[in-house]
């Protein structure tokens, strides 16, 4: 019974680590904390969702479709609201990040409406081993959720692009006199956004249907997800995303399940209190 | 007609209320309170449960603004040495949870049932008939108080401090402010008067259940406030009204035309709040009335009187 518990935490986890870790990139990058993370990854859910069941496409190709069109979209979004408050403080771009998550959750709720919809795709069977239920589901998201972690990986630490990025999150004005273009790599940064994003929209509509609350759902999560690890560090949002999904999971064998989004919450105040900069990372204390 | 413009002034003095407390937490200290419906709907619940136990309509709001300030001042404490970004998403989890516990502990809250007859203040003083125009009244008089007290707050040394903070608390700290105490402070006054707001929302609709409480009341304060402008109380009157008619005006908007639900017309309007966020944060972000400044201030500033912006740092557009 616990170890179901367990690996259905780890399942839940590896879900919020691809936002998780598109949250904290954008946050090393760009310096500021991304409240649309959640409405751009129901964005990228309603993209799948159109190309798989509008367009009768197979899910992996509407998948990797949304991937491309949401990173699209957060490019365009980039060059509209954020390049334009670029030289404005952190809350700035805080209140600008909501209300861009305004506007995205309620174009699909305007198209769509407050329903739940789903995936076009046949219902999978489950798997038995050693006591434990495996279904379809969570191996499609063990699967993708690895994908992107290790692709992340290597990008940051194997590429040219990754070190760019690196050089830009740590000095910019030193990365721009060694000829790095700062908005080059904003731009590639929200491609890889809206990558990671658009993956986490499939595995998450996949899982629970799509609705218009999709992400501003899971947003706490995602963001207590990245502040346990340390917000900016990847490999912290990595294991502060299944540190999180296991104690979710855990939680409702003490608590009533209605709280579960609740633990998120409890999470962020509990590290707030004991260490901030999370398991790994360091944080800007401020006075 | 007049009942109807009654209606509508009373719920401009709530969001009046509602823009007060975030134009001191976000426009005087730039803490962003992201969970603003949480602390609305704690309130308007404190204030029902006082009020449905006979205590009396004084002791409901007091216990209200009470309870909004601890949990404020709470969550100021718990992020107090941290950068903004972490208070906003402990205020957004902590208004989450308030909708949860509303929501499931039936025993307290009703549930999705809510809490209904919720008695009023004044009730045997004033005639059935009249009641109305005198809750508003009354409630013109409580902003009235407020706005004085705020005003009165943000022109005395507290004020001057709390703005100091906003603009570069380094330099306050150094001057030997106590920066976190009065970070704390602030935010939970602000707490305090969104309580007050919830309060006045409990009694003047004598029945609240959790539907009536959603994120989009902290997307319309968001939005009042920087209509108004950042920093300005004066303002917060015009922007609460935009806002209040804006809501209003498109209300007719379903009528008129036959292809919008109520669903989407709810949809459309928070578009329109998050693009007007956008626009005014991109185009107009001192809002449209500008913040109280002391006159000889301006001496330090540009000739046009508008505050010098920082200079972008070298080298980061190449």
């Amino acid at each position: 019974m616990i170890a179901q518990v367990v690996l259905n935490g780890f399942i839940t986890g590896l879900a919020l680590a691809l936002p998780a870790l598109a949250l904290t990139l954008s946050y090393r990058i760009l310096k500021f904390a991304n409240f649309a993370v959640g409405a751009m990854l129901t964005l990228g859910a309603y993209f799948a969702f159109v190309l798989n069941v509008t367009l009768h496409l197979p899910l992996i190709v509407a998948a990797i479709g949304a991937a491309a069109l949401l990173a699209a979209t957060l490019i365009a979004t980039d060059y509209l609201v954020f390049a334009r408050l670029r030289d404005r403080t952190a809350i700035t771009l805080l209140v600008a990040s909501i209300g861009i998550s305004f506007i995205m959750e309620n174009i699909a709720r305007l198209i769509f409406g407050n329903g739940s919809q789903n995936f076009n795709v046949a219902i999978m069977g489950g798997y038995q081993r050693w006591n434990l239920r495996f279904n379809a589901e969570q191996g499609y998201t063990a699967i993708t959720a690895f994908a992107g972690m290790i692709a992340v990986y290597l990008l940051l630490g194997h590429t040219r692009l990754g070190r760019s990025m690196k050089a830009v999150a740590d000095n910019p004005e030193l990365a721009a006199v060694r000829g790095i273009s700062r908005e080059a790599v904003i731009r590639r940064a929200w491609a890889v956004n809206g990558v990671l994003l658009g993956a986490a929209g499939v595995l998450v509509g996949l899982e629970r249907g799509i609705d218009p609350q999709l992400g501003w759902s899971y947003l706490v999560s995602v963001f207590a997800a990245a502040i346990l690890g340390g917000l900016g560090s990847p490999v912290g949002a990595v294991l502060g995303a299944m540190t999180i999904g296991v104690v979710q999971e855990l939680s409702t064998l003490v608590i009533s399940p209605n709280y579960r989004e609740a633990t998120g919450f409890c999470i962020i105040a509990f590290i707030l209190l004991l260490r901030p900069q999370g398991l790994l990372g360091t944080v800007s204390l401020k006075k | 007609m007049t009942a109807y413009l009654v209606t509508i002034l009373i719920f401009v003095c709530i969001a009046i209320l509602l823009g007060f407390a975030l134009n001191l937490q976000w426009g005087v200290c730039g803490m962003a309170n992201f969970g603003l419906v949480g602390f609305f709907t704690l309130g308007a619940y404190a204030a029902a449960l006082v009020a449905l136990s006979g205590a009396g309509s004084l002791a409901a709001v007091a216990v209200a603004a009470l309870v909004c300030a601890a949990g404020s001042a709470g969550l100021a404490l718990i992020s107090l040495r941290l950068s903004d970004e972490y208070l906003a998403i402990l205020t957004l989890g902590f208004g989450q949870v308030i909708g949860l516990v509303a929501l499931s502990e039936t025993w307290l809250t009703g549930g999705s049932l809510g809490l209904s007859g919720i008695p009023r203040p004044l009730t045997g003083l004033v005639p059935e008939a009249n009641y109305e125009p005198v809750f508003l009244l009354l409630l013109i008089v409580s902003v009235a108080a407020i706005y004085v007290v705020l005003e009165l707050l943000q022109r005395s040394p507290f004020g001057r401090v709390l703005r100091a903070i906003r603009d570069d608390d380094v330099v306050a700290a150094t001057l030997g402010k106590n920066v976190a105490a009065m970070r704390v402070k602030a935010f939970a006054i602000g707490g305090a008067i969104i309580g007050v707001a919830g309060a006045f929302h409990s009694f003047y609709l004598t029945y609240i259940d959790p539907s009536q409480f959603t994120t989009a009341i902290t997307g319309y304060t968001f939005m009042a406030v920087i209509i108004g402008g950042r920093g300005s109380n004066k303002g917060l009157v015009l922007g609460a009204a935009t806002i209040i008619a804006l809501i209003e005006s498109t209300r007719f908007l379903k009528d008129a035309v036959e292809i919008v639900d109520a669903g989407q017309l709810a949809a459309l309007r928070l578009i329109f709040v998050g693009a007007g966020l956008v626009l005014v944060l991109i185009y107009r972000p001192q809002g449209i009335a500008s913040e109280y400044q002391l006159k000889s201030a301006s001496l330090f500033d540009r000739e046009d009187g508008r505050p010098i912006e920082a200079a972008p740092a070298e080298g980061e557009r190449s």
